[in-house]
This record gives structure tokens, sequence and C-alpha cells, in this order.
């Protein structure tokens, strides 16, 4: 999908080999290729859409999934600018990635006020299958999502634990917090459908 | 594909890396990294001479590093640039380059696909224009036969 309708930008941020491109291709492609292709880190940043329906209404996803290497924090400050919503990702079993989610924590905060932050622990397949791997536990997890009024998320890229969850979450805070002009301008719109169906065929 | 490949710069980005670039070399030869972010921004100008110019860039960077993950970002953006100034031969022989080192690369796979669909469709635009033009050469010569008829 070509990113002409996207209504929500989405944009991951965080450590190299936190998951986040693995996260994107599960959530898009609904396929796991990590034990199959050997890992590349991204080159840059990547883009990929997807149509959500929440609640009878239908969203377009725009998530632009950026390189975790340091080379291109100036590239993922551009790309998280105008960002409705920021999916930051940390390894469970790599205490780093989640200090270096607090550092996109400051940046989002002084930079994109207006976007919503979702804390995400990837890899919990790996924690699941030996407690012994889990360096960042729930419950600082959590209070950390807390303190930035986060959601806190721990997906699965193998098994897909959790990430349509996610992803679905990240839609429906889009519609409900909708400006009230922008909810009358999408209902205007439904009300055409209805009693113009013919104005709605593609010619 | 196609937001990555066809998306321009934000001109205040444009101007503030360029800065940053100038400030540099004022002082001594430029980071990589000021480098890069100016040539990538260059790369995403709506004008001709600036994709050039990062695309050069981009070139002393490759040839000028040891690092082989850095050399194959470098690759992929100047395949960018190559396909953005619609050098898509060039284009593909950088694709080909990322995948020599990472044969799986989804990224470069995905770019030599949108490559290959653009020279397809300009391709059959290319060949449309020679067909109106050959209709239409058609056109005076028939128009020509026709007036030496009437003599």
């Amino acid at each position: 999908m070509s990113g002409s309708k996207v209504d929500v930008k989405v944009v991951l941020l965080g450590k190299s080999y936190a998951g986040k491109t693995c996260l994107v291709e599960r959530y898009i492609h609904e396929r796991y290729t990590g034990d199959t292709v050997p890992y590349h880190n991204t080159i840059g940043a990547a883009f990929g859409a997807k149509k959500v329906t929440v609640n009878g209404k239908s969203v377009v996803l725009g998530i632009w999934d950026t390189a975790g290497s340091e080379r291109y924090e100036s590239m993922s400050r551009i790309y998280y600018r105008n960002a409705k919503a920021a999916v930051l990702c940390f390894d469970l079993t790599d205490k780093s990635s989640f200090d270096r989610v607090r550092f996109w924590i400051g940046e989002l905060q002084d930079h994109e006020e207006n976007c919503k932050i979702y804390l995400c622990g990837t890899k919990k397949d790996i924690v699941d299958d030996d407690s012994s791997h889990r360096s960042v536990n729930e419950r600082e997890a959590q209070a950390l999502a807390t303190d930035v009024m986060a959601e806190l998320y721990e997906t699965s890229s193998k098994t897909g634990e959790n990430i349509r969850e996610l992803f679905t979450k990240v839609a429906q805070d889009y519609l409900e917090n909708l400006k009230p002009e922008e909810k009358a301008d999408s209902f205007n719109l439904e009300e055409k459908k209805g009693k113009f169906p013919c104005a709605c065929k593609e010619s | 594909m196609d937001v990555i490949v066809e998306e321009h710069v934000n001109p205040d980005d444009l101007k503030k890396y360029e800065a940053l670039y100038r400030d540099q070399e004022r002082r001594g030869p430029p980071s990589d990294k000021a480098t890069f972010d100016y040539a990538w921004c260059l790369v995403r100008s709506k004008y001709l001479k600036d994709m050039e110019r990062g695309t050069s860039l981009l070139e002393d960077l490759f040839h000028n590093t040891k690092d082989e993950g850095a050399k194959r970002d470098y690759l992929y953006y100047m395949a960018i640039a190559y396909t953005r100034t619609k050098h898509y031969d060039t284009a593909l022989k950088y694709t080909k380059a990322i995948k020599r080192i990472e044969p799986n690369n989804r990224q470069a796979t995905q770019l030599e696909n949108y490559i290959k669909e653009k020279m397809k469709k300009e391709g059959l635009m290319g060949m449309a224009i020679v067909g109106g033009a050959a209709l239409a050469l058609g056109g005076i010569v028939g128009l020509g036969i026709a007036a030496l008829a009437k003599k």
C-alpha cells in the first residue's frame, strides 16, 4: 500500500535489534522470518501501511520503521515529526534497550508533545520460555509507562502475541481523540455514502 | 517504497543540515555524519543540481569509509538518488551490490521492484509517444499522397 491515504502517522523508535522491523513484518505481512533470514539492521527508515477497522470505522496506519543505529538519529528526528503515535520498542532481554526508551521519551516530550506514546517490550516468547532471560521487569516498565501516560504492551513477533492489540489500540485512540470538526467530517462522508451510493463507485 | 523514494525534503531541514556541514567545512573536513545528513537532504530536493550534489557526496563517503555497514547504507541511498534522477540502470547496479553483501536484504528488493515497475511504466509511455508520432507521420504521408492524387 502506498502512503497517499494515511490517516495516522505512527513511528517506531528504539535501539537496533530491539525488533522493530519484525514487529511491522508480523503486523503488516503476518509473517516472521527471524529464524530463517539472517538479521539485517534497517537502512535509514522503511515504510508500511495497513488499514484497521475499529467499531465499523476504518483507519489507515502509516508506519515508519526507523533504523536503531545512532548514525540515523537525525533521520529518525525527521521521521517522528508530526507523528500521532510513537511505539517505543525495547527488547525484554536487553536492559540497555530499555534505557534507550527513556532517551526517546525525552525527545518526544521536548519536540512532539501531541504524539501519543506506547511502550512495546519485544521478544516475549523468549522470556516466556525461560524467565531467566528477562532483563527488564514488567513492574519497572509499567512504572515508566504510567509516568508518561503511555500504554505498555509485551509482544512476540514470533507468535504474534499482542501485536494486533497494540496497533488496534493506536487506531482506537486516534479515533477517540479526533477533534469535533474532524469527526463531523467523517460522519458527513458516511451520510453521503448512504444517500448517494453511486457517488462512491469508482469509475 | 514510493513514500521513501518520492518524498521531498523540508526546505528548513536542508538549510539546517547545510549550515552544519558548511560550519564543519570551515574548520576542516566535515564528519561523516554531517556529510551524510546533508547529502540525504540534497538527494530529496526537488532540484536536479541538488540531487546530483548529494549523490557525489554519498559517493565520496562510500569510497572513504572502511565500515561495511556504512558502505551498504551509502549504496542504498545512492540507489535512491539515481532512481530519483531516473538513472534506473545505475540504480539497479547499486541494489545488486547491496544484495552481494546481504542477499536477503528486503529494502534492496523492494527498491529493485519499484525501479523495475517505473522502467516498465515509463518504457510503455515512451512507446506510446513513438507510436503517436508514427501515426502522425502516417497522416502527413497520407495527406501528401492525397495531394499528389489530386494533381
